[in-house]
């Protein structure tokens, strides 16, 4: 394949597996319509790929023309709708990479791209007739692509200039917000495909534009932890985003795009789905990648009908073949990447958070609680056990804690249902002395916010070290 | 940054800006001219961008690329002179060779200016030195010769080669070539590779399309010849009938569409020479836009009698009005764009350029709305004004997997807008940029059969085709999603007809960041927004870097709840940057006054000293940072820029610290000192 003016390419090299020499040889790749290039960087190592001809997407976000990507500590893969040449190097550490050759009859992606061309044509009819646009939820097992997927749909949503509501459901990962959290953000500009979703604002420019979040410390890993706080701090979100979406007319067209935690099949965990299908008003629920979760979520949802009165319509979709398991070890060291680049930056840009001592006198700390057995779902009594004000302990040592917009004279109440405003890091607690040093983003005293310390992220024992 | 690096970001800039460039835009140019003579630091790298970029771009591309080199070698000169002068041999050889004859004429001009002192320099010293503008000479002079051979050669059996045949063969009517030049890349004829000019896959259906003209020229030279009467320019443009319109030919009672067409295209061409030989005059540039405008309406709608009175007495008057252009610009110059022969089946909405401008600028205000207002009114003439003749010739190459045709699809005889329907023609309209936004919306069916998985590189090959062909939506992308059901069969179908909303018809995408932005006037600025946004960006990078940097708090729900996204729109202040505002800054209309969001939570929910109220929120996107706007810090105290100018404004001695224009630096550091102060505060209180 030669196209005039770009030069002749090279024929298509074998994948090599890993490859740490200095010299990081550059192979091309060529890749036929459809067909993926999946690829797997651990962390510590790097992966240069450049698109030299022709068309490739990252989730949905098209690659620049001879532009390198570095990526690193991640599990993805690059496809391309109308072929293409890829160079890709690694100049330092391994990586394994193959290519998957789909044809457009095989690959999932077709689906996925209907989908969106579909949710477009709502869209569109949605800002005619001046009303919101297509709310989607994304369900499925744990590891069928659900991320990649709403971020495919948004990265295509947003090349055909709309702004999506993006809105993380999922505790257990991060969306522009460290685990732990619920969060939401517009995508009107383009997704930085080195990273997972991008990056949050700093005081310093960003070569790709930042995304604004709005974040809900949940504090634990599972909704099921403590299903009445993951059901007030999810509503507390749904009230945010849907006067957004109230407010904002752009947004309101395009409408929401929801994803999940991975669903357990075992456990039966539709309650919390339920909840935010109607906090939501969720009309289309996309199943993927499970028969099991798409028919039992199907007959949940059959016949009902959104708070604006549309049916609820779900859709069974194949998952990726290239789907990974992203094993709890992977997972962590992803985390302890999100905490890191929270405070110390990326490759592209060094941030430099500030060290602080602090009497344990001038904090503030409250502990999220999962729930106790003996607490039933609905039982007001327990409200306040939710969060419970702690003193400073080595239990918080090493700890990441979310800095809240609330008062500490606020109630319990208040400060639970109060956005995250940013993140400490614990470095140090010297009971004796009852001082704490703290990391902090940004070189300032707390002031009087209340700081919300929970289960989840997991302790981090080497950010400083 | 590594100065490499920057220096390969500011050649991508510049190519991307390059890119743009479709014809002899003066701004265009300057705007380059300006780009190459701040990044002087660059040049090596911008020339080789443009030494690249002459080498790579279409033959209708390659001349408004040169004048941007003729720029800068005048305007800037050294550097820019010594990395030229080095390839410019082949540069301009590599140009010269697969050009048209006008095209080459005006090289020949270029290259003669640039053997002399810049006009009007104190320098006496050529633009190039002898040893380089020589070799090309001799070159050419050879080529000529040459050429002149070849050319008497085949003018005794031969074609083709009218369309870069020197004046002597310029008496020799198109119509008795069988293959129009207008089928042809300029450079066929010359034997240079180029590029084939039709795509692979749609081979056969434009192969046969060349072989007709023949037959449908007859009846069209032989039509009533309104033509005729409009003051024909020069004889030399009475020669040239634009082959493509023959297909029209149905002769119409009182007046012809295609005779209006022909008159039109022939002051399309007047207004190309022109251009080519002015290229620095907006006003032919804007004639020329506005008479493809028209073209594009005559060929795609159909407009009552009345109506095209109107328009053939407004483009008699214009063709007098348009000086013929010197002898030799009979040839068709194919350097700007409008093929007009995929016109019909692509060209629905006049193209790009906001239409309603032009065309009142040509013909009086409100020409347009009436023609359009008279044209939905009547929707149903357009029967007549479409013989089946153009769908033979001209119907879109067959889609590669003609997949599941949907029911809506103009498979038909008529061009892409359904006439029928005024309100797809409103919404043409509006997509041709009378009305932002909606853009994705909708979009062509025929156009992006032609092009989508075709595979890309023939994508690439069809430069004719392709800019006519983008920005095209005639029909709907809600059209073309109907059959789409929610369900897991429907969804597996493949839509190739989709994928070009995706790409191709959403614009050539930016180099930077692979976003897509239309080619249309809309998008070009929008573009142009955005290379200023990365470019300033860039800078800031660079500028942060040695600062240090931070990351920010969050936004409080509410505040969320107020931000807007800002796409582009507002990566148009052009004033923001120090380095370029300075001076004009003063003079312009009152600036956003604004702080950074102070860092310090105990100062972020300051209120105003005077109205107690609190402080709003916004992401500035230009700073990249949290402002308030209309704030102002006088000494340790915050005001509304508003309350304070209302309080103060009779003292005027009051020794006001304000930040008119952003200063991100200074603010920064005001920022950073006071919390050092606080950090100092906590280190005590230890």
């Amino acid at each position: 394949m030669s196209i005039p003016g770009l030069g002749d390419l090279a024929p298509a090299a074998a994948p090599v597996v890993t490859s740490s020499s200095a010299a990081a040889p550059t192979i091309t790749e060529v890749l036929e319509p459809f067909w993926e290039y999946r690829f797997e960087v651990p962390h510590g190592s790097t992966l240069d790929i450049k698109l030299v001809s022709g068309t490739a997407e990252k989730d949905g976000t098209e690659l620049a023309p001879n532009t390198t990507y570095t990526f690193t500590a991640m599990k993805s893969k690059i496809n391309t709708w109308h072929g293409c040449t890829l160079e890709i190097s690694s100049p330092s550490g391994n990586y394994d990479a193959y290519t998957s050759e789909p044809t457009a009859d095989e690959t999932p992606m077709v689906s996925y791209l209907n989908l969106h061309f579909k949710l477009e044509a709502f869209r569109t009819a949605a800002q005619k007739a001046g009303q919101t646009g297509p709310r989607v939820l994304v369900v499925g097992p744990p590891n069928s692509g659900k991320t990649s997927l709403v971020k495919m749909l948004t990265g295509w949503a947003t090349r055909m200039g709309r702004q999506p509501l993006v809105i993380n459901t999922d505790c257990r990962e991060g969306m522009l917000a460290l685990p732990g959290s619920l969060s939401a953000a517009v995508f009107a500009t383009i997704i930085d495909i080195t990273t997972d979703w991008g990056s949050t604002p700093s005081s310093g420019p960003s070569a790709v534009p930042v995304k604004l979040p709005l974040v809900y410390n949940y504090g634990l890993g599972q909704p099921e932890e403590n299903m009445r706080l993951y059901k007030r701090v999810l509503s507390r979100l749904a009230v945010t985003a849907t006067s957004r979406l109230a407010e904002d007319p752009d947004v309101k067209t395009a409408g929401l795009l929801i994803d999940t935690g991975g669903v357990n099949v075992s456990k039966g965990g539709y309650d919390h789905i339920a909840h935010i299908v109607a906090e939501f008003s969720v009309n289309i629920v996309l199943v993927i990648g499970s028969e099991r979760i798409g028919s039992e979520i199907q007959k949940k949802f059959a016949g009902q009908k959104t708070s604006l009165d549309e049916p609820i319509t779900v859709v069974s979709l194949d998952k990726s073949g290239g789907v990974v398991e992203r094993d709890t070890g992977f997972l962590q060291q992803v985390h302890e990447a999100a905490i890191k680049e929270y405070f110390f930056g990326d490759s592209n840009t060094t941030l430099s958070p500030f060290t602080q001592q602090v009497d344990f006198s001038a904090l503030s700390i409250w502990k999220i609680n999962p729930a106790s057995a003996s607490a039933t779902l609905d039982d007001d009594i327990y409200s306040d056990a939710m969060l419970e004000k702690i003193e400073p302990s080595l239990m918080i040592q090493n700890c990441v804690l979310s800095v809240n917009y609330a008062s500490i004279h606020d109630s319990a109440d208040t400060i639970r249902d109060s956005n995250v405003m940013g993140y400490v890091y614990v470095a140090e607690v010297d009971e004796k002395r009852r001082k704490l040093k703290i990391l902090a983003p940004v070189n300032a005293r707390l002031g009087d916010r209340p700081l919300l310390w929970g289960s989840w992220p997991e302790p981090m024992v080497s950010l400083l070290g | 940054m590594s100065n490499e690096s920057e220096s390969e970001a500011v050649a991508q800039d510049f190519r991307d800006a390059l890119e743009d460039l479709q014809s002899f835009d003066r701004t265009e140019i300057s705007t380059l001219t300006v780009i190459a003579r701040e990044n002087t630091e660059h040049a090596h790298a911008i020339s080789g961008a443009l030494q690249d970029h002459i080498k790579r771009v279409i033959p209708q591309k390659k001349l408004p690329a040169l004048y941007v080199l003729d720029s800068i070698v005048k305007n800037v000169g050294t550097p820019y002179t010594l990395y030229f002068g080095r390839k410019l041999y082949q540069t301009f050889m590599d140009a010269y060779a697969s050009v048209d004859m006008p095209t080459r004429r005006k090289m020949d001009e270029m290259l003669r200016t640039w053997k002399g002192p810049v006009a009007g320099s104190l320098d006496t010293r050529p633009v190039f030195p002898p040893d380089v503008t020589r070799p090309i000479e001799n070159a050419l002079i050879k080529a000529r010769t040459a050429h002149l051979q070849a050319q008497q050669k085949h003018q005794q059996g031969q074609q083709q080669l009218l369309g870069r045949s020197r004046p002597a063969s310029q008496g020799v009517p198109y119509r008795e070539t069988p293959t129009p030049p207008g089928f042809h890349p300029p450079s066929q004829a010359n034997g240079y590779p180029a590029q084939p000019p039709v795509p692979t896959s749609s081979g056969p259906s434009y192969g046969s399309s060349s072989q007709l003209p023949p037959t449908t020229y007859p009846p069209h030279s032989s039509q009533p010849q309104p033509t005729r009467s409009t003051p024909q320019p020069t004889p030399g443009l009475m020669a040239f009938h634009p082959p493509q319109l023959g297909g029209y030919g149905a002769p119409q009672a009182g007046i012809s569409i295609d005779a209006l067409n022909n008159d039109i295209q022939r002051l399309i061409t007047a207004s190309k020479a022109q251009i080519a030989l002015n290229p620095h005059d907006p006003s032919i540039q804007t004639r020329l836009k506005a008479l493809v405008d028209l073209q594009t309406i005559l060929q795609t709608q159909n407009l009552p009698q009345d109506q095209l009175v109107l328009v053939k007495n407004q483009i008699a008057d214009l063709a007098v009005t348009i000086k013929a252009p010197p002898s030799q610009t009979p040839t068709p110059t194919p350097v700007p764009q409008p093929q007009p022969q995929p016109a019909p089946v692509a060209v629905a909405p006049p193209p790009t350029a906001a239409p309603k401008v032009s065309l009142d600028s040509l013909f009086g205000a409100g020409t347009l709305a009436a023609l359009m207002a008279r044209n939905s009114v009547t929707p149903q003439a357009s029967a007549p004004y479409h013989p089946p003749a153009p769908v033979a010739i001209h119907t879109p190459p067959p889609p590669p997997q003609p997949k599941p045709v949907e029911p809506k699809k103009p498979v038909t005889t008529h061009p892409p807008p359904p006439p029928s329907d005024p309100m797809a023609l409103m919404n043409m309209l509006r997509q041709a940029g009378l009305l932002p936004g909606t853009a994705p919306a909708s979009s062509s069916t025929p156009v992006s059969h032609a092009t989508p998985s075709n595979s890309f590189p023939v994508a690439f090959n069809i430069p004719p085709t392709i800019p006519v062909v983008q920005h095209v939506r005639p029909s709907t992308l809600e059209g073309l999603t109907s059959d789409i059901v929610l369900r897991a069969s429907s969804l597996k179908q493949f839509r190739p007809q989709l994928l070009p909303f995706l790409f191709e018809s959403l614009g050539p995408q930016c180099t930077q960041c692979g976003r897509r932005f239309p080619k249309d006037e809309e998008g070009k600025k929008k573009k142009t927004a955005h290379m200023d946004w990365h470019f300033r960006v860039n800078q800031r990078i660079a500028e942060a870097e040695k600062r240090g940097q931070h990351r920010s708090w969050l936004v409080d729900e509410v505040d969320w709840i107020k931000t807007r996204e800002i796409v582009d729109t507002d990566y148009v202040a052009p004033s923001g940057d120090s380095n370029s505002a300075s001076g004009g800054s003063a003079s312009k209309e009152p600036q956003l006054q604004y702080i950074p969001v102070p860092d310090d939570p105990s100062l972020a929910n300051s209120v105003c000293s005077i109205c107690q109220e609190k402080f709003e929120t916004r992401w500035l996107d230009q700073q990249q940072e949290f402002v308030w706007p209309d704030a102002m810090k006088v000494g340790e105290k915050i005001y509304h820029a508003s309350c304070y100018k209302e309080a103060f404004k009779d003292g005027g001695n009051t020794p006001v610290y304000s930040r008119g224009t952003p200063e991100p630096v200074t603010g920064k550091r005001k920022a950073e000192l006071d919390d050092e102060r606080h950090g100092r505060n906590d280190a005590h209180a230890m």
